[in-house]
Parts: C-alpha cells; sequence; structure tokens
C-alpha cells in the first residue's frame, strides 16, 4: 500500500479497506443507482416486473433497449445498471436454465437460478483481475407460487415482495412498503408496480414503460393497451 | 457455465451392435418415416424397444420427441443416446429463442442437429421435420453430421421395408390424411417383418403452430 489514503483500497476489487469495505463493490452500486429503474411486486398469482425503458434521444429504437429479458420462457430478468454487463449476466442466467434441463431434464427454478448468477458475480468480487458487474438484477418467476429475487454487485441474493433498483430505488422500495399487500391480482401488482416506476418522477409516457407478468403461463410481456390502463389506474 | 452434459466417455460401438448375444444397451432397432404433404410434416415410429432386435425391453417407446414449436425428431439409434440428442436440441432452441426472441428455423435446427452429431459420438440416425416459413421441411440426419433433405424418409432397422411402402405410396401434394395414412402404412408393414419394430405406432403431424400426437397400442387393423 501507498499511504494511508484511501485510494490505495479502491484499487483492486479483492482488496478490504481498513473499515472492511470493498470500495469496488460500492463503486459498482452507484453505476446501479444510475441506471433507469426497474421494479418487481409478487401478486397471489403472478410476479409481475416493470421497467423505465429510456431513450438518450427520440431517434433510438425503443425496442432495442433491453431492461426485460425472457429466459427459458418461464423465468425474467430486469436489470439496472450497466447494460452491457447485464447481457453478459442475463446470458450466463440463460445457459444456466438450459444447462439445468439437460442434467435433469427439469424446469431450473428462479431461485436457483438467483443463486447461479450471484454465485457468478461474488466470484467477480474476490478473484484477481476482474471488476465487479455494475449491474442489478430482478430475477422474477413461479416455482409453485410467484417468486422475486434481487442480485446485487456483491453477490449478495434477497427473495422480495415487492423491489425496486436503479434510479430513485429507495424512495420506489419506500412505497411499496406502504402499499404492498400480499393477496395482489395480476392487475393489481402490474398496477402496483407501474405506480412504483411513477414514484419518483410523477409522470411517465407509456412508451417509455415495459412490463412482464410471470405466472403459470411462464414469461407474459403487457401489452400497451395493459400498461396504458395500469398507467391511469397509477396516475 | 458449459452446456456440455457429456462428460463421461461415451460407449463404444462394439457394445451397441452386441455379436452373438444379446446386447447390453436397449436400442430402438426401429422403424420411423416421415412424409412431407402440402402443408404438414408426418412423421412415425413403432414403438418397440429391444435388446439387438433379440429381446423387447419396452412395448411403450415414445420414438418422436417434439424439440421446438413447431418441429419434432424421430429417433433411431442407442436410447440413451437419442434421448440425450433429443435434449440437447430442445434446450438449443429454447436459447435461441430465448437469445433472439423469434423460433430457429428448420433448416437452422437441422444444421445445429448436424453440428451436434458430428461433435458427439452419438450412435443416431434421426428424421428430423418441422414446418416454418419456408413451408414444410424434412430431414434425414447421420452420425456423422450428415444431413439431407427430402420429401419421404426412412431410417432404423425397418426402413428397406418402409422404403417399399413409401416408393409406392409417396406423390407430391399429398393431402394431411393421406401422408398420415402412407407414414402409418409403412411402419406397420416393416412391423410386420422386422424383429426390432412392432408394438404399435406413433404419429406425429407437425402444423406450422404446433405438433399433434396420435399414439396406437397395437398397429392398426390387428386391434
Amino acid at each position: 500500500m501507498q499511504g494511508p489514503d484511501q485510494q490505495a483500497y479502491d484499487r483492486g476489487t479483492t482488496i478490504f479497506s481498513p473499515d472492511g469495505r470493498l470500495y469496488q463493490v460500492e463503486y459498482a452500486r452507484e453505476a446501479v443507482k444510475q441506471g433507469a429503474p426497474v421494479v418487481g411486486v409478487r401478486g397471489a398469482d403472478a410476479t409481475v416486473l416493470a421497467a423505465q425503458v429510456s431513450a438518450r434521444s427520440s431517434l433510438v429504437e425503443r425496442s432495442s433497449v433491453e431492461k426485460l429479458s425472457p429466459v427459458d420462457g418461464r423465468t425474467g430478468i430486469a436489470s439496472a445498471g450497466h447494460a452491457a454487463d447485464a447481457r453478459r449476466l442475463i446470458d450466463l442466467v440463460r445457459r444456466r436454465a438450459q444447462t439445468e434441463r439437460l442434467r435433469f431434464d427439469e424446469a431450473a427454478t428462479a431461485e436457483t437460478l438467483a443463486r447461479a448468477v450471484a454465485d457468478h458475480i461474488q466470484e467477480s468480487t474476490q478473484v484477481g483481475g476482474t471488476r465487479p458487474y455494475g449491474t442489478a438484477l430482478l430475477i422474477g418467476g413461479y416455482d409453485e407460487t410467484p417468486r422475486l429475487f434481487e442480485t446485487d454487485p456483491s453477490g449478495a441474493t434477497h427473495e422480495w415482495r415487492a423491489t425496486a433498483a436503479g434510479r430513485g430505488a429507495r424512495d420506489i422500495i419506500s412505497f411499496f412498503e406502504e402499499r404492498y399487500s400480499h393477496d395482489l391480482e395480476d392487475v393489481e401488482a402490474l398496477e402496483l408496480a407501474v405506480a412504483g416506476l411513477l414514484e419518483p418522477t410523477g409522470d411517465l409516457d407509456p412508451k417509455a414503460i415495459s412490463a412482464v407478468t410471470l405466472g403459470r403461463q411462464g414469461y407474459e410481456p403487457v401489452d400497451e393497451g395493459g400498461i396504458a390502463d395500469a398507467l391511469d389506474a397509477a396516475s | 457455465m458449459g452446456m456440455d452434459p457429456f462428460t463421461e466417455t461415451a460407449p463404444s460401438t462394439d457394445a451397441l451392435t452386441p455379436a452373438g448375444s444379446p446386447g447390453s444397451i436397449s436400442e430402438t432397432g426401429t422403424t420411423v418415416v416421415g412424409v412431407r404433404t402440402a402443408d404438414t410434416i408426418v412423421l412415425a415410429a413403432d414403438r418397440r424397444a429391444s435388446l439387438g432386435g433379440r429381446f423387447v425391453t419396452n412395448k411403450r417407446v415414445d420414438k418422436i420427441e417434439q424439440v421446438h414449436p413447431a418441429a419434432a425428431l424421430a429417433l433411431s439409434g442407442a436410447v440413451g443416446h437419442i434421448q440425450a440428442f433429443a435434449r440437447i436440441l430442445t434446450a438449443e432452441s429454447q436459447l435461441y429463442r430465448d437469445r433472439r426472441g423469434e423460433e430457429i428455423t428448420i433448416k437452422g435446427l437441422a444444421t445445429l442437429a448436424s453440428n451436434v452429431l458430428r461433435t458427439r459420438p452419438l450412435q443416431v440416425a434421426p428424421i428430423l421435420g418441422g414446418v416454418d416459413a419456408e413451408g414444410p421441411r424434412l430431414y434425414s440426419l447421420d452420425g456423422a453430421g450428415g444431413r439431407l433433405a427430402d420429401r419421404y424418409l426412412a431410417s432404423g432397422s425397418g426402413m428397406q421395408l418402409a422404403y417399399g411402402v413409401l416408393e409406392r405410396e409417396f406423390e407430391e401434394g399429398l393431402s394431411r390424411d393421406a401422408g398420415q395414412r402412407i407414414a402409418a402404412q409403412a411402419v406397420t408393414s416393416a412391423g410386420e417383418r422386422d424383429t426390432a419394430s412392432g408394438d404399435g405406432l406413433t404419429i406425429a403431424t407437425i402444423f406450422p403452430d404446433g405438433v399433434e400426437f396420435t399414439e396406437f397400442d397395437t398397429p392398426e387393423g390387428e386391434a
């Protein structure tokens, strides 16, 4: 170490600071906070994932902005933070889901997939020469009941009833804490998710929102009409 | 995380083709056929698994596996190999769907299947059929990765007998019913004389948006 200053401890991800922090991981969490927000709400019969799809310019094709991704037709991932990092992780989850089918001829549960991707993320905080992923993922699925997991750049994973990642996540989570109830119908879960996205800004173009439901039928994108209705109910 | 489930060495070819005694590995023996009709693909297969055609190990084998919303494999070969092969194709076509948001074409799926066969020691001789924007497509695949398109095909130990029926009955632009009838005839006809084929029939009809299966426990006419 080149001195007692904090700078020395953020050179590598694998070096703890004297007060027990991994600065690179904390910086990665900052990268997540700057990403467009995504939310997840677990209803009685399905988990809903929703994302704010913000385009840098009116010339960008919104359909090319990847915030919600299907995995194995039955699990969904919403990502906030570095989009390029998210792509790596999503592909890892997709391959893992198919490996599970090859090995056991059974579908991978959302929990299995969340743990698998979290293990991989954790490795990047402990192996020399790597940098942490600047991405948080919300992984939604249906394993007998609706499930919703979150992974962060440290590789920690938690199961949530409703949560958010990205810009304004803290406010959105407080909002969910006040409004969440455990027996939401699919439509109510979607309305709450969209209301959560509205919380930091107060106003959103329906085109800037995409959402999917993950119930017994698997990954089902919500159409424009469904989003517009949820937005009306929420605002 | 790799995709490769084949960490163990594959059994040698000798074990699959026992000379003097019944083998220790279940083979489908098998007669499988594929027929292209005007707007569908019809696949048909017998339901017997045996040890070298000498002892019947299973009389209710499903030899046609759906590996894609509008494609299926009719399988002949060593049972373990064909099951693994079908799982690989199903997983790869799901991965394609996840990554690209659309279905792999039948030609793409056949090429993928042939690449899998060329790079792994799988003792299988499948027929792959499917329907996409190009229409109904039928391919035969072999263990070295050969991929040949055709209008009607037969594979397995009863293939010569089945081809006798197909050569006589096939014509272009068949109706769905006629295709099903010809495919069923080809398989049941092979089952009459090939000791490794028999115990009924599975027919799969492949449409642009799905695959319809029908099973018969005994050959038609005998029931």
